[in-house]
């Protein structure tokens, strides 16, 4: 049975009027009335100074939101040339507003993709008006390497706090970049650029509608451009500023959809990264990932108490998920004192490999797999402040890069557990 | 012509600009004549053009082209004389075609008795009739206009051992305008071509006029007092006489040129026509619709000078860097083919020879407001030669058929003042005005319906415009008004088909009747008015309420 299409008639009787264009800007909102017309300069601005010749489209792709988003959208004024004489950009600029009645990041990406490839852009980029940071340097960043350099996958790198982002640097990247060999920095990042060539080649894939991608799509489009040969880059945006306003991150839900999405790529593409060892460094435009030295602020006897509290109560799943030897240490971490926790790199290596290969056996729900995961993750960050209270950025840096190095060097470890589920049954 | 003299008759021309030397050989010594021009009335008359502009024919040492003048109230031996000037006059004048020639203010040739006067010594009484200075440092800030040619904006005379102000070639010498007998003299001038009857100037390079220290000697307040000035004796003592301002600003401030509608009648708009290139290769409507919008009101007696191309280069001064980027890249990708800050090639290469995009730079030519101007040849698509230098590779003689010099003269063809357009694409056996004649499907044949149309309703010359602005970017509409009497014209600038949705609310209830073939369309209701164009089509439609 056909699947129903859906794209609205009204967006494409907007893409219509659009016509065919080299680039295009993805944003995506939901309430975001304070800071879309930023945004939209944003995009403006970068068309008017780095493609002047370039037509274009800015795409706004609302989820429902009740504070005018898609107004202000469309009203955000236009960039003016400020000696009042020529003209102020060669080209109509074009502002088209889809709405989403599903308001997952997938179905968001979907349409941004699905858009892409009907109005045959070239170049695209996703940037959301949710980060304080935005600037017309960062479109342009996102879409020169596509645009000038012929890449198909833009991933952003960042300035950030040496102690902000560790889900992505105790986890995500090094985990990705084991297993599919290439050093992809933020793959959960809100700002990525792709190529109509990639556009087109996911714009019609079943994955849109897999759960565990729903709130991690751009997870899934980077692993679908590595595993398809895509040519992928980095490209340095600037400071990443968490927003001023905004409910506390919920780490439970931020595991569960970040690594969920992590796992289920690697569910999905084992044919490819299975053959793959070590891993390569890709094209950076702009300076490499930079750490800032600001102290941290948090509450760290918390946190140890969640590792403590969170292994005792999921002892039975863990003895299921892990491999005894890697569960036999993850115990006795965890009545250790405050001061002698130390989660070191190999254990943390075995650890994620162990759920990883656990999650491809579905031992448990997968859900409730993955979120077993988050109070060893507490654990690991925990030894982390300890262990770097005082550390330089680089040092800090360092030791990330020496956990990457770990995971690399287990994966065969990684292999072996995929291979055959652990001997331990409950 | 019995007419009152008050009319606004610039308003509703359509002016088609030559040189002499260009169109009609009589006495075959390879160039143009009047003589040989008022043989071609009949065919400009047939055309539908109502005035000619005909460019300088004045004695001259023709080192540009006749805009560096040695005798204001004579006629080039090589045109013919007096006499044949005043013959030709009166011939156009019987078919109904009024006569625009030259004014050249701003300079002399450096052959003028004046000039060689003025130098001979610093005591002559017409000194003072150019700029002098013993030194070369005055007006820093003016610009160089002809940057391919010049390095400064004064010269070095030998003779007189002192240095001389020129804005443009150094062999032509700025009048110096501080000196009321140099405008005496002027107007001298003037009055001798209006007593023959010539119905209007072109005043030529006339932002230029006057210099100040600490300016930029561009558009200075005293030059518009000059201008004033010849306007108030020219409506005192030759009602119905136009002056025709070149003036190759911004709009704002090319307008200050109509003053309070006693300045000049007429100003060339130079900032649309670039846009209206870039807006076909853009593929979008902005460029046009920006510049428009950024174009004053002006009086109701003034109206701008549209047009696409003309003698000299299609200029890319008053664009942007990128604008003009974009023009060199897309129009001038050989780099033969610019010259100072333009683009030196004719309209139909422009298009690439692509018959549908030349009708729709000249349907927009005749329905934007303004008198539109003709450039000579461009009504039969002829082509250019880019290797004659200067600006001659659009000044090539006329293409009347494909014989002999292709009719223009029946001289030896080395003899020409220009050899012919002769590669097979434009070249005059391809490309002339005897084979277009017996087509009805040629563009000659399409411009003069074009022409017809245009000026069956004085809409187009004298009416508002209203842009609409549907979703689509590639497709400019606008409506035309005058009175009750509206006209609907939308253009698909872009090379694939079109739909359009307008808004046209506020004419519910209006026929629209297509005025070429006469046709009626829907009528206009609530819903938006769904047209499909093919590529580079255009519609124009009288909004009728019937």
């Amino acid at each position: 049975m056909a699947e129903e299409s859906f794209l609205t008639d009204d967006l494409l009787r907007q893409l219509i009027s659009v016509g065919e264009v080299d680039l295009l800007v993805g944003i995506p909102s939901l309430n975001n009335v304070a800071t879309i017309a930023n945004a939209v300069a944003a995009a403006e601005d970068s068309f008017q100074h780095a493609f002047p010749r370039e037509r274009a489209v800015i795409v706004n792709v609302d989820s429902g939101s009740n504070d005018g988003t898609p107004d202000a959208f469309l009203n955000a004024s236009s960039h003016q040339n400020s000696r009042g004489r020529g003209l102020t950009s060669l080209r109509t600029g074009h502002r088209v507003v889809a709405r989403c009645d599903t308001p997952s990041p997938a179905a968001v990406f979907r349409t941004i993709v699905a858009t892409a490839e009907l109005v045959r852009a070239k170049a695209c980029a996703v940037v959301s008006p949710a980060s304080p940071g935005l600037s017309a340097g960062w479109v342009e960043n996102l879409l020169q390497p596509v645009c000038r350099q012929d890449f198909d996958f833009v991933a952003p790198l960042y300035a950030r706090q040496r102690f902000d982002g560790l889900l992505v640097r105790q986890l995500l990247y090094p985990m990705s970049r084991a297993i599919f060999g290439r050093r992809i920095r933020e793959l959960l990042a809100t700002e990525f650029g792709f190529s109509g060539r990639l556009a087109s080649n996911c714009a019609n894939r079943d994955a849109w509608h897999e759960a565990s991608i729903q709130d991690s799509p751009q997870t899934w489009m980077a692993a679908t451009a590595i595993s398809s040969d895509f040519r992928c880059c980095q490209s340095f945006l600037g400071p990443k500023v968490r927003p001023a306003a905004g409910p506390p991150t919920d780490l439970v839900t931020a595991i569960r959809q970040a690594v969920g999405a992590l796992f289920w790529c690697a569910e999905s593409q084992q044919r490819f990264w299975m053959q793959r060892t070590g891993s390569e460094p890709l094209s950076t435009f702009g300076p490499d990932h930079e750490l800032t030295d600001e102290p941290a602020n948090v509450n760290l006897e918390r946190i140890f108490e969640l590792f403590r509290c969170g292994v005792a109560e999921l002892s039975p799943i863990l003895k299921t998920l892990l491999n005894p030897d890697t569960n036999t240490e993850i115990q006795h971490l965890a009545t250790l004192d405050e001061r002698s926790l130390c989660f070191d790199n190999t254990l943390w290596a075995r650890t994620l490999y162990d759920f990883a290969g656990s999650y491809h056996h579905a031992l448990l729900n997968r859900d409730h797999l993955v979120q077993a995961l988050v109070p060893l993750y507490r654990g690991r960050i925990y030894s982390f402040f300890l262990r770097h209270a005082s550390s330089s950025p680089a040092e800090m840096e360092a030791d990330s890069e020496n956990l990457c190095l770990e995971l690399e060097r287990q994966k065969p470890y990684l292999i072996e557990r995929w291979k055959k589920p652990s001997e331990v049954v409950i | 012509m019995a007419e009152s003299a008050q009319s606004l008759w610039y308003k509703d021309a359509v002016i088609y600009q030559l040189h002499v030397r260009t169109f009609c050989d009589s006495n075959n010594d390879g160039i143009g004549d009047f003589a040989g021009l008022m043989q071609k009335l009949d065919y400009l008359e047939n055309l539908g053009i109502d005035a000619l502009w005909l460019m300088p024919f004045f004695p001259s040492p023709l080192r540009d082209d006749g805009y560096d003048i040695a005798d204001y109230t004579s006629v080039h031996p090589n045109y013919g004389e007096l006499k044949d000037f005043k013959a030709f006059l009166k011939v156009a004048h019987d078919r109904g075609i009024r006569v625009i020639i030259e004014l050249v203010l701003n300079h002399t040739s450096d052959q003028h008795a004046w000039f060689q006067e003025s130098r001979s010594s610093r005591d002559n009484p017409k000194r003072d009739w150019y700029v002098w200075s013993d030194t070369d440092d005055r007006y820093k800030d003016a610009r160089i206009i002809f940057l391919d040619t010049e390095l400064s904006n004064w010269a070095w005379d030998p003779v007189s051992k002192s240095y001389y102000w020129h804005r443009f070639f150094s062999h032509q010498p700025d009048l110096n305008y501080d000196n009321p007998a140099v405008f005496e003299a002027m107007w001298g001038v003037m009055r001798f071509w209006l007593d023959l009857g010539v119905d209007g100037f072109r005043l030529d390079a006339v932002p230029y006029l006057v210099e100040r220290d600490g300016t930029n000697c561009e558009n200075l307040p005293e030059t518009h007092t000059i201008i004033r000035e010849l306007r108030k004796r020219l409506d005192a003592e030759y009602p119905g006489k136009m002056l025709l301002a070149e003036a190759n600003q911004w709009p704002a401030d090319v307008s200050s040129y109509f003053g309070n509608g006693d300045e000049f009648h007429m100003a060339f708009h130079f900032p649309l026509m670039p846009r209206i290139f870039m807006a076909v290769q853009l593929e979008d409507r902005k460029p046009i619709i920006e510049i428009l919008e950024q174009t004053p009101q002006i009086p109701e007696n003034s109206q701008w000078c549209i047009f696409l191309r003309n003698h000299d280069e299609l200029t890319l001064e008053m664009v942007t860097d990128i604008e003009r980027d974009y023009m060199y890249d897309e129009y001038a990708k050989d780099k033969t083919m610019r010259i100072n800050l333009g683009i030196r090639r004719r309209l139909a290469p422009m298009m690439d020879n692509d018959r549908r995009r030349i009708e729709l730079l000249c349907v927009l030519l005749m329905s934007m407001p303004g008198t539109p101007i003709i450039y000579y040849g461009d009504e039969i698509g002829m082509g250019d030669n880019i290797y004659l230098g200067d600006r001659n590779g659009v000044r090539t003689p006329m293409q009347w058929n494909g014989g002999w010099n292709a009719g223009f003269s029946q001289a030896d063809p080395e003899r020409l003042y220009s050899p012919l357009i002769s590669n097979p694409v434009y070249g005059y056996q391809a490309i002339n005005v005897e084979s277009q004649k017996r087509v009805p499907h040629s563009l000659l044949s399409w411009m003069k319906k074009l022409i017809e149309v245009r000026k069956s309703t004085r809409v187009f010359s004298r009416g508002s415009i209203e842009f609409l602005r549907p979703s689509n970017h590639r497709v400019l509409a606008y409506v035309r008004q005058l009175d009750d009497e509206k006209i609907l014209i939308v253009n698909n600038l872009s090379s694939s088909a079109q739909a359009v949705e307008l808004d046209l609310r506020q004419f519910k209830g209006s026929i629209p009747i297509e005025m070429s073939g006469r046709n009626l369309f829907p009528r206009i209701g609530d819903l938006p008015y769904l047209l499909t164009m093919g590529p580079y089509q255009s519609y124009w439609f009288r909004l009728r309420r019937l």
